[in-house]
């Protein structure tokens, strides 16, 4: 681990000014301590936001559930709120890390975790992702894990988080408070970027940038939601796929859905087509067939990892015929 | 066979239980010494390659950091790490215990950096930079067989460690005449044995007594001695290796890896203690794998099924060098792949190739696992071409107690004792029916290929030998102390098997004694002139009639104090619960004679092998959407000659078993063409959770005593691991039989499971 500096802030005000490209904001550090054990981060400097007023969980204004960038993944998940009323947040919350973890890591910290692809942990391989430029290592590699959907020849890596998949499919915001201390707000979808040509910035957000809360439309009346996780082992796995699946019925046709994807995408992964392609159809085999032919038309597979393609299909296909109740409801 | 009142046999808790269980256990990284120093090693991070130069320079400028060394350090040639079981040809691939001019491993050590702190240590050795010129890393074994390239030119003039076979009778004529003859390819998957403690040592030098003293021993402390003794050119007196906790060993843990010597050199040119501890990313690049195997074998049967012959080509990626118990893998597969069945006639070869990769080594189970997988995917795939059951074909072909001892085939080269070495009792259809029974086979039969809500539910029986005992010889010194608390010396290691319950028992029982008045002192080379330890399931066996031999000793040198003391013949002394009463009924305690030197000592002689017997069957559920395997249940039965301890035994075979759902279903070690280790981390790495826990279920029977040694025990707990990969690839295929599926191949990811029932197109 190389030194740094350490800074505690006593507001989110403080902690903007402290940030900086050079430095990291540590809260729970489950990912971050890890990075910078391997020397994969080596911030100059730590801001401490872990004693900031940042948690709670309670009724956002005008409706709707304000997560505090600070809740710990536990706390969230075991929200009264959280289980009733987005049941999808939960499951997603619950199927990520262990127990231990997810007392320790937080909200926002969740939403910035890292990809755990192998050569991004690796200092003695090439990423483009830690060293723009460098090349990358995993092309060509070990890419069971890697992306299907979004992957450029910069970089394959996935996404790792289970909650930011869920809060996409639920149309959740970011509040984030900036360097100057404006105030904006920005979807999960919008607060992702594609790797493109500089696969080293995950996010759209600022230097300096502090998330300070996530904020939760009302639930949809009447929807279904769930999330499942296909990986190797039942717990303490990341993703192969996953699917955080919103759908609400009306008179026997599917009015809304929302499908978000993980573990295919260096973003959690939503398609505005394929989800049109099911609204307001009667749900039904060739109906999810179509809506995963749009979803995949772009799926390249990356050596290993072609299996993918088709769980993707099967995973859609069975969540939604469960959600529509057409299909296997076990 | 239990005697009542004896603690032999029975349920006894482990007394080690109650330290660790409150965070008591003392293990290596809690040893510390004043002034002690810091080592962190520096490793290669290239596969293959040679090595030009080190630039320490910059590393040795940080303040706190004392030295950085390199081969350059070693006086002399480089010290080769030596063979557990020597033979000709494996001599070139000994592991030098520092690169000197060629790298040939991700993770070979190159440099060892002793700073004030392990942090330190860890940051200067970041600053350590070794200039490497790449090399083609060789990581297929078709790259591996084509020398291309040597990996060891100029020394030898192939990539081939060994070539073993291990043949009887004649198994050309018996393939010739068979009614069926079934072959096809399987591969294991190259994992490691992941104690849950890593390794660490710390290293004393007395500059005055010219002595060294190293911590962190376990499994083999004495070998080692010997190893260290004959590299620092010292008498074999001074040097000793201390035993504390250990947290697990599995096979790895306690050979003598290159750290021991470096850390033991540092130790010696500082003059300060030198203490190094691996973190776990460390520990997978640095400690032995295991398992890489790949067969090409047939199995010759008669139309009722009996096996007339065994025949094929087995082929072993042992990394990089031939580490101290390298060949043991190999060997065994092929002399062991006949298992607990009557094979009259065999002919495999096992040939031990060199590549890229961290050196291999033995992990539970040895070779044994690998064979057991093999043979009985060729048995349920012979019992379909005939139409037997897969009972009947495994029922025909069992050991029979008429046949003992019933050899097994010879392995050539020689390595040793075991190279000839035959079954030595039991009837093993006993443990299959007990175990069958157990399972409710004729049930769950009903299930087996059907689709139940959405899965597929398959079963499968598997029979398999376990080896034990690994001779020649342990040894155990009993004294009793001024109080009458009775000091064992056991030349046996615990590995966190429960060895001091074990030990006691025996002590304990022989004596006459509560168990609380035994004390177990193990594993230190500080205790007795000469030991061995615990591997290939030898400590009961070994160290156990050790244990005993010594009791008796003591108690015959008791009676025979007890008598002068008391001034009557020997005769006319009895000895009972650790008093001696004389005819008069004069009584003496063993605490009464302490001061006359009341101690006995024993070497326990013993090159016969004690082969447990023991059948698995398992109850599987495959979801043919996702692949995933779950299983539902797991029932081992083995026959062990005689159960010490019924707790920890089974606590072994539950413990082996879940291990091996780790080996069947997610552990592995992949490496990219380059010959970069592709796992680092815990959420790499698959070991099995609590979610992955599933039922197993134990019995024991011990209707056969070995007759190789007076507790007529033989060695156990590999029974849960050994027919595991067998049991459960043959239960999926089973479970998919409508597919047509080969499940022949391991891991059964769910990726792979998936992809047998997908094929590409």
């Amino acid at each position: 681990m190389k030194p740094f500096d350490y800074v505690r802030a006593d507001s989110p005000r403080s902690a903007v000014a402290a940030g900086g490209a050079r430095a990291r904001f540590i809260a729970g550090g489950t990912n971050l301590i890890d990075l910078m054990k391997l020397e994969v981060e080596a911030p100059e400097r730590l801001v401490d936001i872990s004693r900031l007023d940042l948690g709670g969980i309670g009724p956002a204004e005008g409706g709707g559930l304000r997560i505090g960038a600070l809740a710990s993944n536990a706390d969230v998940a075991a929200a009264h709120a959280v289980r009733r009323d987005y049941p999808a947040l939960a499951r997603a919350l619950l199927s990520g890390a262990s127990g231990q973890i997810r007392n320790k890591a937080t909200t926002g910290g969740n939403l910035l975790q890292r990809t755990r692809c192998p050569y991004f942990t690796d200092t003695s391989q090439p990423c483009n992702k830690r060293r723009p430029g460098k090349g990358c290592a995993a092309i060509g590699g070990h890419t069971r894990n890697h992306a299907i959907l979004g992957a450029t020849s910069h970089c394959i890596a996935t996404h790792p988080s289970d909650m930011a998949v869920a809060l996409r499919a639920l149309d959740a915001s970011v509040e984030i408070e900036g360097a100057d201390g404006s105030r904006r707000r920005m979807t999960v979808g919008e607060l992702y970027r594609l790797p493109g040509d500089a696969p080293d910035r995950d996010t759209t957000l600022e230097a300096g940038e502090l998330i300070t809360a996530v904020i939760l439309p009302p639930p949809p009346a009447g929807a279904a939601q769930s999330y499942r996780k296909v990986r190797d082992r039942a717990s303490y796995a990341f993703a192969l796929v996953s699917l955080a699946c919103v759908a609400k019925m009306e008179d026997g046709r599917i009015d809304q859905v929302a499908l978000a994807f993980g573990g295919i995408a260096p973003v959690p992964w939503r398609d505005g087509a394929a989800e049109e392609a099911l609204r307001g159809e009667n749900p039904g085999p060739e109906v999810f067939e179509h809506a995963a032919d749009i979803l995949l038309a772009d799926a390249e597979r990356q050596g290993d990892n072609a299996f993918k393609i088709p769980l993707v299909r099967r995973l859609l296909k069975a969540e939604l015929a469960r959600a529509t109740g057409t299909g296997d409801q076990r | 066979m239990n005697t009542p009142n004896t603690y032999i046999g029975g349920h006894v808790e482990r007394v080690e239980d109650a330290r660790f269980l409150r965070g008591a256990g003392r293990y290596i990284d809690d040893v510390t010494r004043e002034g002690m120093l810091h080592a962190c090693v520096v490793r290669s991070a290239v596969a293959h390659g040679r090595l030009v130069s080190i630039d320490a320079e910059e590393a040795l400028a940080m303040p706190g950091v004392h030295a950085v060394l390199t081969a350059a350090d070693v006086t002399g040639e480089i010290p080769t790490i030596p063979f557990r079981r020597p033979n000709p040809k494996i001599g070139p691939y000994a592991q030098p215990v520092i690169a000197r001019e060629r790298v040939r491993y991700f993770g070979e050590p190159v440099a060892l950096v002793l700073a004030d702190s392990p942090e330190l240590a860890e940051d200067a050795a970041e600053l350590v930079l070794p200039e490497i010129e790449p090399l083609p890393a060789v990581v297929t074994r078709d790259a591996a067989l084509a020398a291309e390239p040597l990996l060891f030119p100029g020394t030898t003039e192939d990539n081939l460690a060994a070539v073993f076979t291990a043949g009887k009778g004649d198994a050309e004529a018996a393939f010739a005449g068979a009614a069926l003859v079934v072959g096809d390819s399987f591969s294991t998957q190259r994992q490691t044995a992941l104690p849950l403690e890593t390794r660490g040592l710390l290293a004393e030098w007395d500059a005055d007594a010219q002595h060294l003293t190293v911590h962190g021993a376990a499994k083999l402390p004495f070998f080692n001695r010997r190893a260290m003794a004959k590299m620092m050119d010292l008498p074999e007196t001074s040097v000793d290796y201390v035993e504390h906790d250990v947290g697990g060993g599995f096979g790895a843990r306690g050979e003598f890896y290159p750290e021991d010597f470096l850390v033991a050199l540092a130790a010696r040119i500082t003059g300060r203690p030198v203490k190094w501890v691996e973190d776990r990313r460390e520990h997978f690049a640095a400690i032995a794998h295991s398992r890489e195997a790949e067969a090409q074998v047939e199995l010759a049967l008669d139309a009722s099924g009996r096996i007339l012959g065994l025949r094929g080509e087995m082929f072993m990626n042992v990394g990089a060098y031939v580490r101290p118990n390298g060949m043991t893998p190999v060997r065994n597969c092929a002399q062991f792949m006949s298992g607990p069945y009557r094979v009259p006639n065999i002919a495999l070869q096992a040939t031990a190739y060199v590549a890229n990769k961290t050196p291999a080594g033995t992990f539970r189970g040895p070779g044994r696992y690998e064979g057991s997988f093999f043979i009985e995917r060729l048995l349920d795939m012979a019992a379909a071409r005939l139409g037997l059951d897969r009972r009947t074909i495994r029922q025909v072909n069992l050991l029979t107690n008429a046949e003992m001892p019933y050899p097994l085939a010879q392995i050539r080269p020689s390595d040793g004792s075991r190279a000839e070495t035959s079954c030595d009792s039991g009837e093993y259809s006993e443990a299959f029916h007990r175990c069958l029974q157990a399972f409710d086979w004729e049930e769950k039969e009903k299930l087996d290929g059907r689709l139940i809500d959405g899965r597929y539910h398959g079963i499968a029986v598997s029979c398999f030998i376990e080896g034990g005992a690994s001779g020649p010889a342990e040894t155990a010194r009993i004294q009793v102390a001024g109080d009458g608390g009775v000091e064992v010396y056991v030349g046996s290691s615990a590995i966190g098997q429960g060895l001091e319950t074990v030990m006691a028992q025996i002590a304990a029982d022989t004596l006459g004694l509560p168990m609380e008045c035994i004390r177990i002192y193990h594993g230190s080379t500080t205790y007795l002139a000469e030991g061995w330890g615990s591997y290939g399931s030898r400590a009961t066996v070994m160290g156990g009639n050790a244990v005993r031999e010594a009791a008796l000793a003591l108690l015959a040198r008791f009676r025979a104090l007890a008598a002068r003391r008391l001034g009557v013949g020997e005769a006319e002394v009895s000895v009972v619960g650790g008093q001696a009463v004389g005819p008069d009924g004069a009584v003496l305690d063993l605490a009464d004679l302490a001061a006359e030197g009341l101690a006995g000592e024993a070497k326990f002689l013993n090159s016969d092998a004690t082969y447990t017997n023991g059948t698995a069957a398992v109850h599987v559920a495959v979801d043919p959407e996702t692949g995933r395997v779950e299983v539902l249940d797991y029932v081992v039965c083995d026959e062990v000659g005689r159960i010490v301890n019924a707790l920890t035994l089974h606590g072994q075979v539950t413990g082996a078993a879940v291990q091996g759902f780790g080996s069947v279903f997610g552990e592995e070690l992949p490496y990219d063409d380059d010959g970069a280790l592709l796992v680092g981390t815990l959420a790499d790495y698959l070991v099995p959770l609590a979610t992955d826990y599933p039922r197993v279920r134990c019995l024991s029977l011990e209707s056969y005593p070995s007759p190789t040694n007076p507790l007529g025990a033989k060695g156990a707990g590999e029974g849960g691991i050994i027919p595991v990969g067998g049991a459960v690839a043959n239960a999926v295929a089973s479970a998919l039989r409508a597919f047509g599926v080969a499940p022949n191949h391991l891991p059964l990811s769910p990726a792979r499971v998936w992809a047998l029932l997908n094929p590409p197109d």
